[in-house]
């Protein structure tokens, strides 16, 4: 009987542990649903009559659907476009071997590990010189460029782990490397390739820098909404802001939650392999 | 009618998967020698238009006096740029600061992860284990921008509710985030509610490469709770803890979006880092030249970050592999 107290127990710290980090993120979730002298109430409120006039407001908000949708439609292509151009790359860089390829998965990595001011200086000055600036491919195709290291990286980790006696058996059987990239190796991964997807996605999504340099009224995403000029009249819009926030974090939430086995190789690169 | 298409579309999939020798271009692409050129390819022009280019770009611009707002054009200068931001005070002072924040923040999330991840090592059995480590893991996904802006709510001196229970003890309300003394910290305490999920996560990991058999020799032998850490848990898991805190560092260095923000470097200078005080000479100064340089200084740190992860890296896939 002690024993199983002493389980409950420590069952109910570990999800207070839990509950603690995800606290502040709940706070927001809640002031959504209040109006804004609720929000702004001395002491604050925990319980009181929910509204959902917030979040009426804010989906019939063209700014927002505006934004919302570039978000939406940034994410999705940029890392389609990522993932294909770098399986393909991963697959070489896995089975051939080519002369530089140890250099060149480096210079990939150095990329990601850039502070993001300084990965996006030289391209805005080609940008602005080129006149791509605010274009929607050449946003679409910048992320997509910063999601390929992370993709090449996880996906030959994944390659590697496929055996090379599959190309073999296939080469023998008269297929061609088409057909063994597409149909013997890309099965074998899928996970991986769900990773990469999954995880570039959720960087695409809560990018805000690259975005607000060199992208422009078309081409913003909800992040730079955030960021830039939300106030309403001298104090800060709460009521729009919470509902907005809450809007926005969910889906990575729920990433998280549909795709925990992955979360481990997608935060590291795809170095460190394993389930948590 | 559905069943016949399927039928066909069958059989021409046999044929594509065993077909005979082929002529012509795709033959061509498929032979050995030209086949991973052409695979990589895509990624190379990625590679070249969006990377090599622009840092081509930003090294020559360096050696040049350049402002975007001046009108004139660019005048070369040698290192004078280098010189000056490397001789201005300003630089090594936002660089301390960027350093002391790693240092801190990165320390504070490792101890506190491997506490945590000691604690939640056990937790097969949770009930709801899903949902609690999505709630664990969430600040780490969190859009930073948008965990700016309600952390900024949090914060808040007036109706913010920490204020609200440091003033529920008797205590004077903290202006968190526009008080001097306080912003560096108030911060630092978002970015460690971050990050601290992350560094659990890698010692989960770290936890599992443990092999089973060694924890119980290990309790057979009597070692005490600190041994069996030192020499069972460390050993095995050194490599993969390590890998988590280089990335922790190098993330920890770019911070960028959180602080942009919650205080955009201020009050002051107080939470001023590195890639904030770079933002403002390259986007609100305009001052190209001297901002190329600093942006190459730190092309140079971010490569060797890179390097050291690299190595770690391969010296645990030689040990894997060795063992």
């Amino acid at each position: 009987m002690s024993e199983r107290v002493r389980e409950s127990l420590y069952h109910a710290l570990l999800w207070l542990v839990s509950l603690i980090f995800f606290a502040p993120v709940f706070w927001i979730a809640l002031s959504s649903f209040k109006t804004a002298p609720q929000i702004l109430a001395v002491p604050p409120l925990l319980f009181f009559r929910p509204t959902l006039a917030n979040y009426a407001r804010l989906l019939a908000e063209p700014a927002f659907q505006h934004h919302f949708f570039n978000s939406v439609a940034l994410s999705v292509l940029a890392v389609l476009v990522a993932v294909a151009v770098s399986f393909l790359a991963a697959f070489a860089f896995s089975r051939f071997r080519p002369a530089a390829t140890n250099f060149l998965m480096f210079l990939l990595l150095s990329i990601r590990m850039l502070p993001g001011s300084a990965a996006i200086l030289p391209v805005y000055l080609m940008y602005v010189a080129f006149g791509w600036k605010d274009s929607f491919v050449g946003m679409t195709l910048f992320y997509a460029m910063f999601s390929i290291p992370f993709s090449v990286w996880i996906l030959k980790g994944f390659i590697d782990g496929v055996s090379p006696r599959f190309d073999e058996t296939g080469l023998v059987n008269g297929a061609s490397w088409f057909s063994i990239i597409t149909r013997l190796t890309l099965p074998q991964v899928f996970p991986g390739v769900v990773a990469a997807l999954i995880f570039n996605f959720i960087f695409v999504w809560n990018e805000f820098l690259f975005n607000y340099i060199i992208g422009g009224i078309n081409t913003s995403n909800i992040p730079v909404m955030l960021a830039t000029g939300l106030s309403n009249g001298g104090g800060i819009d709460w009521t729009f802001l919470s509902s907005l926030t809450t809007v926005y974090i969910l889906p990575p939430i729920l990433m998280v939650y549909f795709f925990q086995r992955y979360l481990l190789v997608g935060m590291t690169f795809g170095t460190v392999r394993g389930e948590v | 009618m559905a069943g016949s298409a399927e039928a066909a579309a069958s059989t021409s999939s046999r044929r594509t998967l065993a077909r005979g020798p082929r002529r012509g271009l795709l033959a061509f692409l498929g032979r050995r020698e030209v086949l991973p050129t052409v695979l990589i390819a895509p990624v190379l022009i990625f590679f070249i238009i969006w990377n090599t280019i622009p840092t081509l770009w930003l090294l020559g611009l360096s050696f040049y006096r350049f402002s975007l707002t001046s009108g004139r054009p660019p005048i070369y200068s040698g290192f004078y740029n280098f010189t000056s931001i490397l001789n201005d005070s300003s630089t090594w002072f936002d660089l301390s600061r960027t350093f002391i924040f790693v240092v801190l923040a990165v320390g504070i999330e490792t101890i506190a992860g491997v506490l945590l991840g000691l604690l939640f090592w056990g937790s097969e059995r949770l009930p709801g284990r899903r949902v609690a480590l999505t709630l664990l893991f969430a600040p780490m996904v969190v859009t930073p921008v948008a965990a700016g802006t309600f952390w900024r709510l949090i914060y808040d001196p007036t109706f913010g509710v920490l204020n609200w229970f440091i003033r529920s003890l008797g205590l004077p309300a903290v202006r968190f985030l526009s008080d001097a003394n306080v912003a560096f910290g108030a911060v630092l305490a978002v970015d460690v509610w971050m990050w601290t999920p992350f560094m659990v996560l890698m010692m989960l990991a770290a936890l599992a490469s443990v092999p089973k058999a060694e924890l119980e020799a290990a309790e057979i032998d009597r070692l005490t709770w600190f041994q069996r850490f030192r020499l069972v848990i460390l050993y095995h898991g050194k490599f993969i803890l390590m890998l988590g805190i280089l990335l922790r560092t190098i993330d920890a260095f770019k911070t960028m979006d959180l602080i942009f923000d919650m205080t955009f470097g201020g009050p002051g200078t107080a939470t001023q880092l590195i890639a904030i005080s770079l933002f403002r000479s390259a986007f609100e100064s305009f001052n190209m030249g001297s901002s190329s340089a600093l942006a190459v200084v730190l092309l140079l740190i971010s490569i060797a970050f890179t390097a050291t992860f690299l190595y770690v890296l391969y010296l645990r896939e030689r040990r894997t592999a060795d063992a």
